[in-house]
């Protein structure tokens, strides 16, 4: 086979079909993987969660996984988050031309790696190669169904004064591994990304707890973000202990160069979980033990003051607001 | 204005040095300090070592009440 | 929170006197002193005006229009600090000129523009070279450099600024100045004693919660006793001869000059500019640039505002046009903004007190 991805590998002729038995074919093999134009697939009674994400990373390998590991766990987690366990997905894919063989190999092999610990099959694709420069190495979006536990029932609206906030890990690793992977600030840490694909860590809360609030998923916009969704969707205030709140001391200290707050970096594998008080330390217990979650940690808490608002208390004892996500993360230096 | 951070000096030479913040790593220029040697701490701005620091900010405080009791 | 700093705090609540007015000329102060709930602890009597600290506040429109055009029309690529991406300009703002292809490149220090240009000798790159006198020794290094090694695709865009006629003009706004410590850093604190002689008062304050508690509390007291005064409250950082090669190399790079401070207007001998022996390093020159008025909002109060003339909320356009997702004065673009700071934090809880007390 070619050593690169070329526009005849997306033309739908012999070199697609070889690209998709060799690579794809070849890593994501289970018995209900399609030839055809779809998949078949077994439904058992009850509820199902949908939920579809694309990806693009640049760079697509960073210390701590790809953006083939980023796309299952992407998706895997949004719908873990339901309270559903996730059972198949579709993947598509855009490929620019030139991109090396070798380095979509390695892709598809995180990805089949990811979906086997999860249990999730991999079940139908699609593969396009554009031209160069029409896109940045590739992009991919998965799809993906689980199945709802028939006892989950959880939703950023359904916070409520009184409960704890908790995180089930170090927040911002994902964001600061990407902005060290980029190279634009010459800055050099040793931080891997958190991606991970947290099935298990929901599916332990559920069965430590049968009263979770919110379980939400801190990607792009951070744990700040989430919490101001949070907020804003049960009609509530939360307040923030500045000094429970998780971070790796190397992820603190590019942010102090770079003047940003660790709450506004992505992640991608730690969630938000909103619990009552009562159920704190079975649901701590239950994370501690996971693989993912071991320095999960209460940061706050729900509170019926200031609703729509995000308030931190600080190391001095006083009150200060969150400042409100911004869009675009911009180092401030002067 | 100018965001400071604190760090320790790992290596100087030709006039750049590389600092360490709890783990982050880079090189800044050293151009603006006289003397400076590994071991030394220092405030960083905008990709220059802008001071020595001397103390920590416990021991500056006790200095600084020390003014007005 | 170690003890000295408790008994600061202390000092601060308890505090009974006359109202005092301390301005923090500080952007970075103000960001901390917003980020650790400073104003939530203090007295109803010390205000804490948030003036003219912030390089992206003071930056004037005309500044963001000649950087656009130098991006847009003389297809320069633009390095510059996070900060200035979102400030408008009359017409668009760096953000806006990137979605119109122009290349703008955000930095950590002057020196990696100066590297850029140094690596892409056929590239055109110009830093905006904002800032005090903390920033502008980086500057100075990069285009020294430049200079040196014969990088001659490299420029600077010039808008840098001195303090101390600033503070000369601000007299009367504050009883007080919180001095931003690390311009003193560089600069020592000579400068500051001899305006303690003229009636201008002042601490050099840190950014740790302690450093500035103790700085606050070293204020209050000072005005309380009511002599002139002057200290130095970050001696752990700012000695009083300050950064002597760092005063050298501005000296040798660059030249004061007259500086339009946006909102306050001109300041005589409040800027600095690149030198004749620099001048082709100015992008001004390089590019031959005409002079540029830039058309702000003309309803906008951030002049006021950062000379603790006005609230944010006396201003007729904060809050219903002006805010920190779609800002129109200087003030609310960066975080450190007096109006961004006040818009999130006074406002927001003002708005949500008055709901909860609805319901």
């Amino acid at each position: 086979m070619d050593n690169v991805v070329t526009l005849a590998h997306g033309a739908g002729g012999r070199q697609t079909s070889e690209l998709i038995d060799k690579v794809f074919g070849r890593y994501f093999a289970n018995p209900d993987l399609t030839a055809d134009d779809a998949a078949v697939l077994d439904v058992d009674k009850g509820r199902m969660a949908v939920s579809t994400d694309g990806f693009i990373v640049s760079p697509y390998e960073f210390p701590g996984g790809n953006i083939g590991k980023l796309s299952i766990c992407g998706t895997v987690n949004d719908i873990s988050c339901m309270g559903a366990r996730p059972k198949y997905l579709t993947c598509s894919f855009v490929i620019e031309e030139g991109f090396p063989m070798d380095k979509l190999e390695e892709i598809a092999a995180s990805m089949a790696a990811t979906a086997k610990e999860v249990g999730v099959e991999i079940v139908a694709g699609d593969t396009k190669v554009a031209g160069k420069g029409q896109v940045d190495g590739l992009f991919i979006t998965t799809t993906g169904i689980g199945e709802m536990l028939p006892e989950a029932n959880t939703s950023g609206a359904f916070a409520k004064p009184g409960d704890a906030i908790i995180v089930t890990r170090d927040i911002g690793r994902h964001g600061c591994t990407i902005l060290l992977a980029r190279n634009d600030f010459a800055i050099d840490a040793d931080v891997t990304s958190d991606c991970a694909p947290l099935w298990e860590a929901v599916e332990s809360m559920l069965d430590a707890s049968k009263d979770i609030h919110v379980i939400r998923d801190a990607t792009r916009g951070g744990v700040g973000t989430v919490l101001y969704e949070i907020a804003g969707q049960s009609n509530v205030g939360i307040r923030l202990d500045q000094e429970k709140i998780p971070v790796d001391p190397a992820v603190k200290g590019v942010c102090g160069m770079l003047g940003l707050e660790p709450l506004y970096l992505a992640c991608e594998g730690a969630l938000v979980v909103v619990v009552p008080k009562d159920d704190v330390p079975a649901v701590l217990d239950a994370l501690h033990r996971g693989k993912y979650t071991s320095n999960a940690a209460v940061i706050g808490e729900v509170v019926d003051d200031m609703p729509g608002s995000v308030m931190m208390r600080t190391e001095i004892g006083s009150e200060t607001l969150l400042s409100q996500p911004a869009g675009e993360l911009l180092p401030r230096i002067c | 204005m100018c965001v400071g951070l604190s760090a320790r000096v790992v290596k100087v030479k030709d006039g750049t040095a590389v600092i360490d913040a709890s783990g982050a790593r880079r090189e800044v220029s050293a151009e603006l300090i006289e003397n400076l040697n590994p071991g030394d701490y220092v405030m960083v701005h905008a990709g220059a070592a802008i001071a020595k620091i001397t103390s920590d900010d416990d021991e500056e405080s006790a200095v600084v009440m020390e003014k007005i009791q | 929170m170690n003890e000295q700093a408790l008994k600061a705090k202390a000092i601060i609540e308890n505090y009974s006197g006359p109202e005092l007015r301390i301005m923090e000329v500080c952007g970075t102060h103000t960001h901390e002193i917003f980020r650790m709930g400073i104003r939530s602890i203090l007295p109803e009597n010390v205000n804490l005006i948030s003036g003219p600290g912030c390089p992206v506040c003071v930056t004037p429109v005309g500044f963001i229009d000649e950087a656009l055009m130098l991006a847009l029309e003389k297809n320069v690529t633009i390095c510059t600090f996070g900060d200035l991406v979102r400030v408008p300009g009359s017409e668009t703002s760096l953000a806006g000129a990137r979605s119109q292809g122009a290349r703008v490149q955000v930095v950590y220090s002057p020196l990696d523009a100066y590297e850029l240009a140094r690596d892409n000798p056929d590239e055109q790159v110009c830093f905006l070279a904002v800032g005090f006198e903390t920033t502008t020794p980086a500057a100075c290094i990069a285009v020294d450099k430049a200079r040196e090694n014969g990088v001659d695709n490299f420029t600077l865009l010039t808008a840098n600024k001195t303090m101390v006629n600033a503070y000369r003009a601000l007299k009367g706004s504050a009883d007080a100045f919180l001095y931003p410590g690390h311009v003193n850093a560089i600069t020592g604190t000579s400068a500051c004693e001899k305006l303690a002689e003229e009636g201008i008062y002042g601490v050099v304050a840190g950014f740790t919660a302690s450093e500035l508690l103790t700085a606050i509390a070293v204020t209050i007291t000072r005005l309380t006793e009511g002599k002139p005064f002057f200290e130095n409250c970050y001696p752990r950082v700012v000695t009083r001869e300050g950064s002597v090669k760092g005063m050298r190399l501005m000296e040798k790079v660059m030249e004061p000059c007259d500086a339009e401070w946006r909102g306050l207007g001109v300041i005589p001998d409040s800027g600095l500019r690149l030198n004749d022996e620099y001048r082709n390093f100015d992008a001004r020159f390089r590019f031959d640039i005409p002079e540029i008025r830039g058309k702000g909002n003309p309803a906008c109060r951030c002049g006021d505002v950062l000379q603790g003339k006005c609230r944010p909320s006396d201003c007729p356009l904060f809050g219903k046009v002006c805010t920190p997702q779609h800002a129109v004065g200087s003030c609310m673009v960066s975080n450190e903004g007096t109006c961004s700071a006040y818009y999130q934090y006074d406002f927001i809880l003002q708005q949500a007190r008055q709901q909860a007390a609805q319901k």
